[in-house]
């Protein structure tokens, strides 16, 4: 990447978070307050409604709900990006890298802003807190490291397929639904097929990133940071090798 | 001295009907397929080179590819075959048309940094400028308006004051002449001229025959995507007026 598409990425993704509330009454506030309105309908509507079994539902959901939030976000808006460039990439030259790059910073950081707002609600719902929760802010790190990768790879598709979206969308959805997000990963008995499914679940690994320390209060465990670096550095690998593979076709599609 | 743009027998084909190509289902029932699609050349084998200092002109009909060699030099666009050899050590600033890197909901001022940055400028070289960009520009306090709440002459007069101000060593203009009232063109030309003085290589596109006469050293004429001729302004622009039956 250039020093002038660089440039134009810090200065881009400034402006565009400063844009997104320019406008409105509560400005920055909207930062904290959105994940927070979004968390607590969630925790009423689970206390009201628990029928998971699960002690503390709320704060083992989130655990894991939050970082997938962020992934989720992240390749939604990654995916579109240079289709989104379309007013730029077809006049000036920027490095092809640069617009997923802005929508993948713009998520992280709105992440982050969130992030502060969930450790705050974690406060009112965990009883006990426990020194596992300093490992969190390295547990995101594979998650950043997928969503750029997976982003890429659907910002390439996207760019010549426009079909791709609501496919992604939907591989998505099954991802989240099969991977133990919603439910515990000992619902099923050892040795039981679901159990094997879910071992050989990529999402799996990374989710315990979040669970081990917020839920069970527990490090999260070699093969977990194993694995989760390597899939999304294998991911990420990918998502760069096909943007490469392909940058020079991108006018010809946008 | 040395060349800043090199094309060797470049060709940009586009695929026609390429709306069909953006869906899956298109893409999957060709496959197989013997390729069917109808292309179209932008330019084909194009060879020509530009030295450093040069001020060439570009004429030809509307569709010639005269925009379309534009976006190659400024790599926007790679062609399909051939060589492009681009000098990106220089400051290269493509007026293609006026205020790319404008975000409508900006103010005039945070523009300025956006599109700066992008044409390789530092935060504090643009800072240095400014003042005379507003000046130049007589936006005035506008500056800080978001520019969608622009006119469009105002839009036009801070596209062209950033992009000559910022002293680019390169710059490929695609006729953008038509900024502002009657003083304004006059003011424009006279920038125009002066950093063409100081030695920036400058490629024109447009249909103004007499300024690209006066203004250029070299005169280029693209028909369908090929160079027809290449040389003396005053022999390129009377065969091609020529050509085109405007010959008085």
């Amino acid at each position: 990447m250039d020093a002038a598409s660089r440039g134009f990425l810090v200065f881009y993704v400034k402006s565009q978070l400063k844009l997104k509330y320019r406008y409105t009454c509560l400005g920055f506030l909207w930062n904290f307050l959105e994940p927070a309105l979004y968390l607590i309908v969630l925790s009423t509507i689970f206390s009201v409604v628990n029928r998971m079994n699960i002690q503390n539902y709320a704060v083992f959901l989130f655990g894991a709900l939050v970082p997938w939030r962020y992934f989720e976000q992240t390749v939604n808006s990654t995916m579109v990006s240079i289709v989104g460039g379309e007013w730029l990439l077809k006049k000036m030259y920027v490095s092809p890298f640069t617009f997923p790059l802005t929508r993948w910073s713009i998520a992280s950081i709105e992440f982050l802003f969130s992030f502060v707002v969930v450790l705050l609600i974690f406060a009112f719902l965990k009883k006990t807190w426990t020194v596992h929760l300093v490992i969190l802010p390295l547990s995101i790190i594979p998650w950043a490291i997928l969503g750029l990768g997976v982003g890429l790879m659907c910002a390439v598709l996207f760019t010549f397929f426009r079909d791709v979206r609501p496919i992604v969308q939907m591989l998505l959805m099954f991802v989240f639904f099969s991977s133990p997000i919603l439910f515990r990963r000992d619902l099923f008995a050892e040795h039981t097929l679901q159990a094997m499914l879910l071992g050989l679940h990529p999402i799996t690994y990374f989710a315990a990133l979040f669970q081990k320390p917020v839920y069970y209060g527990a490090w999260p465990s070699w093969k977990d940071w194993a694995i989760t670096f390597a899939v999304g550095s294998v991911a990420l690998a990918f998502g760069f090798y096909l943007t490469d593979r392909f940058k020079e076709k991108f006018y010809f599609y946008l | 001295m040395a060349t800043v743009f090199k094309l060797e027998n470049a060709s940009v084909a586009f695929e026609k009907r390429a709306v069909r190509h953006t869906s899956l289902r298109c893409a999957l029932g060709s496959i197989g397929k013997r390729n069917r699609t109808t292309k179209f050349y932008g330019l084909s084998g194009v060879t020509l080179a530009v030295e450093e200092g040069e001020h060439v002109g570009l004429v030809g009909r509307n569709g010639a590819g005269k925009s379309t060699l534009l976006r190659v030099l400024t790599r926007v666009i790679t062609p399909q075959e051939g060589s492009v050899y681009v000098d990106i050590t220089k400051h290269i600033v493509p007026l293609l048309e006026l205020g790319i890197g404008f975000q409508p909901d900006l103010t005039g001022r945070e523009n300025c940094f956006l599109a700066g940055t992008l044409m390789g400028y530092s935060r504090s070289e643009i800072s240095d400028k400014l003042d005379g960009i507003v000046r130049f520009s007589e936006l005035g306090e506008f500056i800080d308006e978001p520019v969608k709440h622009y006119s469009s002459g105002m839009f036009g007069r801070l596209a062209f004051a950033l992009a000559t101000d910022v002293e680019p060593e390169v710059l490929l203009v695609d006729e953008v002449f038509g900024v502002g009232d009657e003083f304004f063109m006059r003011k424009c030309i006279i920038r125009m001229q002066r950093l063409m003085q100081s030695g920036t290589t400058s490629i024109f596109v447009s249909h103004n025959l007499d300024f690209l006469v006066t203004q250029c050293q070299r005169l280029i004429w693209l028909d369908k995507g090929c160079i027809v001729m290449d040389g003396d302004p005053q022999e390129v622009a009377s065969a091609y007026r020529e050509h085109e039956g405007l010959a008085s």
